[in-house]
């Protein structure tokens, strides 16, 4: 009977493995103050996180060899055009990579955010980060509101919604 | 595609002093990807899920040898038996609980002899700068698995966790979390490093 049971269990979880990773944002209670930083752009242009106090911010940390950072990129730039309008920053900030490098990665993940480049990882040490991708939500106060470990699917309504509430 | 053709179970009640481990009943699909016939084999017990998929050697070495790391460091991580690795709350119980992983308290079986499993921090430390750049370490420092990481329900990392035995070797992995501040313990059998290029000629 334990065996049947496990056996179904396995194909089960055998189908649970294809399905999406939950859309799912955390919220964070502590009211963390994100940390400030001041970063450069792929095309030049500095990017302090201070400049952006009164709207929400989503901040996406990634690298190009990381697979799953790779895979919500396209979801982030849909939804990008989505929320640029409606008074929502997006920022995806590099570790550790240079400009070259993510101009060859952007042929085959073109992305229309602003990329900045953290190539010492000096930035991602002042943050609560542990692995990539991990993404925090900032609210217009400047705390953060919402964390996501793992990849999302960035366009899901219900998680943008999220992200508007906080305005 | 995916071929499945094995389920491990196992449960109990481990008490150790006063720290109770709970042994738990635990499904563990082991599978390989056709195409490539890199083996994955994936843990799932109530919320948490941990897959291990075979990394070759020639993987690793591709990757580092893009980065300042000397031949040595190279060579030895590629021949450190590396798995790409995925710990996922899938909070399918419904609990909201947070699942707590510490891979110090990870234990692997290899040879007849126990040990802990290789962690980033250590190795990191050990190198000299004409052994890995400061830029290289970072590579090691994001690329393999954080050492101790809380998942909520929905989150998932991803990662290297890396054995210390040689290519082709085979191990049993003893894997621990905790979850609504009990602690947890299963077992995945049989797991084989991938072979390096000479076994594959």
């Amino acid at each position: 009977m334990k065996v049947i049971k496990s056996i179904c269990m396995a194909l089960s979880l055998g189908l649970a493995m294809n399905l999406p990773a939950a859309e799912t944002l955390t919220p964070i209670d502590n009211k963390m103050q994100a940390p400030d930083f001041a970063l450069q752009d792929t095309a030049g242009k500095l990017h302090r996180l201070s400049d952006y106090r009164g709207k929400p911010v989503i901040i996406n940390f990634w690298t190009t060899w990381c697979p799953p950072c790779r895979e919500e990129l396209p979801s982030m730039n849909r939804a990008w055009h989505q929320l640029e309008q409606e008074g929502i920053a997006m920022l995806a900030i590099n570790m550790g990579e240079d400009e070259d490098t993510i101009f060859i990665f952007s042929a085959d993940y073109p992305t229309d955010f602003p990329i900045l480049m953290d190539q010492a990882g000096e930035v991602i040490e002042q943050w609560p980060v542990k692995g990539l991708p991990t993404t925090y939500v900032i609210a217009p106060d400047g705390t953060i509101a919402y964390r996501a470990i793992g990849s999302r699917e960035w366009d899901d309504e219900g998680l943008l919604d999220k992200v508007r509430a906080l305005k | 595609m995916l071929k499945i053709w094995k389920i491990v179970v196992t449960s109990g009640l481990l008490m150790s002093g006063f720290a109770i481990t709970w042994l738990v009943q635990a499904e563990v699909q082991r599978s390989s990807n056709e195409e490539n016939g890199l083996e994955k084999w994936h843990f799932i017990e109530g919320d948490i899920e941990i897959e291990l998929v075979q990394r070759l050697p020639d993987q690793t070495r591709a990757m580092l040898m893009k980065h300042e790391f000397s031949s040595e460091v190279v060579e030895f991580m590629a021949t450190s038996c590396m798995f790409q690795t995925i710990i996922r709350n899938n909070g399918k119980s419904g609990s909201g609980e947070s699942v707590s992983v510490d891979l110090t308290l990870w234990r692997m079986q290899h040879a007849g002899r126990q040990s802990g499993i290789l962690l980033k921090e250590p190795l990191i430390e050990s190198w000299s700068d004409q052994q890995a750049s400061q830029k290289a370490r970072l590579v090691v420092r994001w690329g393999m698995f954080p050492t101790q990481q809380e998942y909520l329900p929905g989150d998932y990392n991803w990662g290297l966790t890396a054995y210390g035995i040689p290519p082709a070797a085979q191990f049993d992995l003893e894997v621990n979390w905790n979850e609504g501040g009990k602690q947890y313990t299963g077992t995945i059998h049989d797991i084989i490093c991938a072979p390096d290029v000479d076994s594959l000629k």
